[in-house]
């Protein structure tokens, strides 16, 4: 793929999840959908970020990570299913949205507790040099997620076994209703040096910016095999989650369409560049509103998971304990 | 065939050291457990034989230990953490309910966990709050995982080796006042002790004993001495537990006395006697009882008062014997 193709795509697909985000909150207003975490602002990070990579890298991502399945292929089904919980997820419909899984596409399983996907990337990274391989692992969190212990141990273990494995902070400025200034008195990526690896920041707004540093981080990371922390600084231009009220805590905002929404900060550097027009886009946002529609509806029909699949895959064989409850219970 | 007499440690050492040798995907990890051999020595001379890759001495960090683990075993190995003493587990408490449990679970079958983390527990040793307790009701509690304790070299060797071929997340739980107290003759040949079945060290006809891990001597010693005709089941896993061989031993006595060092309140003994309740009631011919530690922390200098020992066994046995 040339440049041009590669940005050309790369901006499809943060047009595509923030299409498909729009549509999931309306869905979710319409009681269509039960939960979800919206991904607004932070399309240009992940999509920079997943342009660097290989299709045998592993992802341990968390809940905000739409755009950056979307780019490494995941089909929107896959994610649609999983926010219906219907009997096509790939979880069967056993986790709240938001809490994708694709091990085709080598994400793996989103849990909740945040940052506790951090030591097992650690651990996979671990792997990867015990076989030697010549993977890497992603690891994505947020900026609340680095006062967590969890944090603070897989950075550690990290550094101290000499890891690959990047650390992708998607700092969006607010863990909830907690600003980042009350989440920690530095930057975050100048905690790196304590730990003994890499760190650096980059505007993770501008997908170009965010990119170069990407492509130069994990390839120093694959070639050293040494871990490294990216603080992608960006903002979470929508509510924490569809429950969420952001206007009883913060009165900052980026308005969709305005200077600071990275579709628009990436329109026009990809027009400066000659890359685009305004037709094109024009085209692919419609393109994406149809693809979206359709696939939504055409999910939506899927039936529920059927009631037996709750006693599955507690243990690889079910327990008579848990063969006497279903038997109870259904 | 031949054997050896094997202490606990020697043989939970023997059977890692024989996996190890034919599975390179068997990693172990932990504090001290390399060059130290491990606080009770149960990993002594590993690293010095598969090296510092495969025996790994860790950073002082239980939810890093088993947090690594997890993804270590979700991407093809097989890893045994070791937290040095089950008291220091709790900041581990959340990798394992929350990933290591449910992670067959959450991802629809995709990913699991191969893991098998060993740690020592119990009292016994004057190990007083942090260095006895014994945690096994949280773990049981928790859908996903399966919690083994052996009472005894042979089972030790056969329990972990059915544990390192098993797909899912095992708390291996030693009971670490038996690690040098009891030798067995222990074959040198692979066997495994299945997984969820428990075995009838004792048999008798007017009461049934159900026990496991160090309590297991304890109680046996007890039906010796004074010559009691009793059923003793050592569970040998805890989770999930063998509820076909506990009834039928309460089905032919009718009485039950469950004896584990646990604090009473929420323990084992509560959920096998509410499983017995519930099934075999026409057959009790008395309530069931519990001999177990007390609802206090685990005292130092007044340990011998907090484990259960022969005279209050007995005098639970007293208590049944009233029941005609
Ligand atoms: C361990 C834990 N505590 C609390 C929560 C509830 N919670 C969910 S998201 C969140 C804020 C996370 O903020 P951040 O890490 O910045 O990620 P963001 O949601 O902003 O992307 C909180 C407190 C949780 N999921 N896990
Ligand atoms: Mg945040």
């Amino acid at each position: 793929m040339d440049e041009k193709e590669m940005f050309v795509n790369a901006y499809r697909t943060m047009v595509l999840a923030r299409t498909l985000d729009k549509k999931i909150v309306t869905a979710q207003r319409q009681g269509r959908v039960g939960f979800y975490t919206p991904t607004m602002g932070q399309e240009a990070l992940q999509v920079g970020m997943s342009m660097a990579l290989e299709k045998d890298d592993l992802i341990y991502e968390y809940y905000r990570d739409v755009p950056f399945m979307l780019h490494r292929g995941v089909p929107l089904e896959t994610l649609i299913d999983q926010i219906m919980g219907n009997s096509m997820d790939n979880e069967k419909g056993r986790q709240m949205p938001s809490h994708y899984s694709a091990k085709e596409y080598n994400f793996m399983s989103v849990q909740s507790p945040v940052a506790t996907n951090l030591p097992l990337a650690v651990g996979a990274g671990y792997a990867i040099k015990y076989r030697k391989k010549k993977n890497i692992v992603v690891t994505t969190f947020g900026d609340g997620s680095t006062s967590t212990p969890d944090f603070h141990a897989a950075m550690n273990m990290a550094a101290v076994f000499d890891l690959p494995v990047v650390f992708l902070c998607e700092n969006n400025k607010w863990a909830i209703s907690l600003p980042v200034e009350k989440q920690t008195k530095v930057e975050i990526w100048k905690k790196a040096e304590a730990y003994g690896m890499r760190g650096l920041k980059v505007d993770g707004n501008d997908l170009f910016a965010m990119y170069e540093v990407a492509k130069a981080e994990v390839e120093k990371t694959r070639n050293t095999g040494e871990p490294v922390l990216i603080e992608a600084v960006s903002y979470r231009m929508g509510p924490h989650s569809t429950s969420d009220d952001p206007s009883k805590y913060r009165t900052d905002t980026i308005p969709e369409g305005s200077e600071g929404d990275p579709i628009v900060i990436a329109e026009k550097k990809l027009k400066e560049k000659g890359y685009i027009d305004d037709a094109q886009i024009e085209n692919i946002k419609n393109e994406a509103k149809e693809l979206v529609d359709r696939k939504f509806e055409e999910r939506e029909k899927v039936p529920p998971p059927k009631p037996e699949s709750m006693f599955q895959d507690v243990y690889e064989n079910p327990t008579w304990i848990i063969e006497e409850e279903k038997g109870d219970i259904l | 065939m031949s054997s050896k007499q094997l202490n606990m440690v020697q043989a939970i050492n023997s059977t890692l050291d024989s996996f190890m040798a034919r599975d390179d995907s068997i990693i172990l990890l932990g504090e001290d457990i390399g060059k130290d051999g491990g606080v009770f020595r149960v990993t002594d001379g590993l690293q010095a034989k598969y090296g510092t890759e495969r025996v790994i001495d860790t950073p002082l960090v239980e939810l890093g230990i088993v947090g690594m683990a997890i993804g270590m075993a979700v991407s093809g190995l097989r890893p045994v953490p070791e937290i040095q003493f089950q008291d220091f587990i709790f900041t581990a408490f959340d990798q394992l309910v929350n990933q290591a449990a449910k992670m067959r679970y959450r991802s629809g079958g995709s990913y699991n966990v191969p893991m098998v983390l060993r740690t020592p527990y119990g009292g016994g040793i004057k190990g007083g709050l942090y260095h006895s307790q014994s945690g096994e009701a949280y773990f049981a509690h928790t859908a996903g995982l399966t919690v083994i304790s052996p009472s005894n070299p042979y089972d030790a060797k056969g329990l972990l080796s059915a544990s390192l071929k098993y797909n899912d997340p095992v708390i291996f739980l030693e009971p670490k006042r038996l690690y040098r107290s009891i030798k067995n003759d222990v074959p040198d040949e692979d066997y495994e002790v299945p997984i969820g079945k428990a075995s009838l060290v004792h048999e008798g006809d007017d009461l049934t004993f159900v026990t496991y891990g160090s309590m297991v001597p304890l109680v046996l010693n007890t039906v010796s001495k004074n010559n009691l005709n009793a059923d003793v089941i050592d569970l040998r896993t805890i989770m999930p537990y063998d509820g076909e061989t506990i009834l039928n031993s309460v089905k032919k006595t009718g009485k039950v006395i469950i004896v584990h060092e646990a604090p009473r309140t929420l323990g084992m003994g509560s959920e096998i006697s509410a499983f017995i309740a519930e099934r075999a009631i026409d057959y009790l011919m008395g309530p069931i009882l519990r001999v177990t530690g007390p609802d206090t922390p685990f005292p130092y200098r007044l340990e011998d008062y907090y484990m259960p020992n022969e005279t209050r066994i007995l005098k639970a046995v007293r208590k049944l014997q009233e029941y005609r």
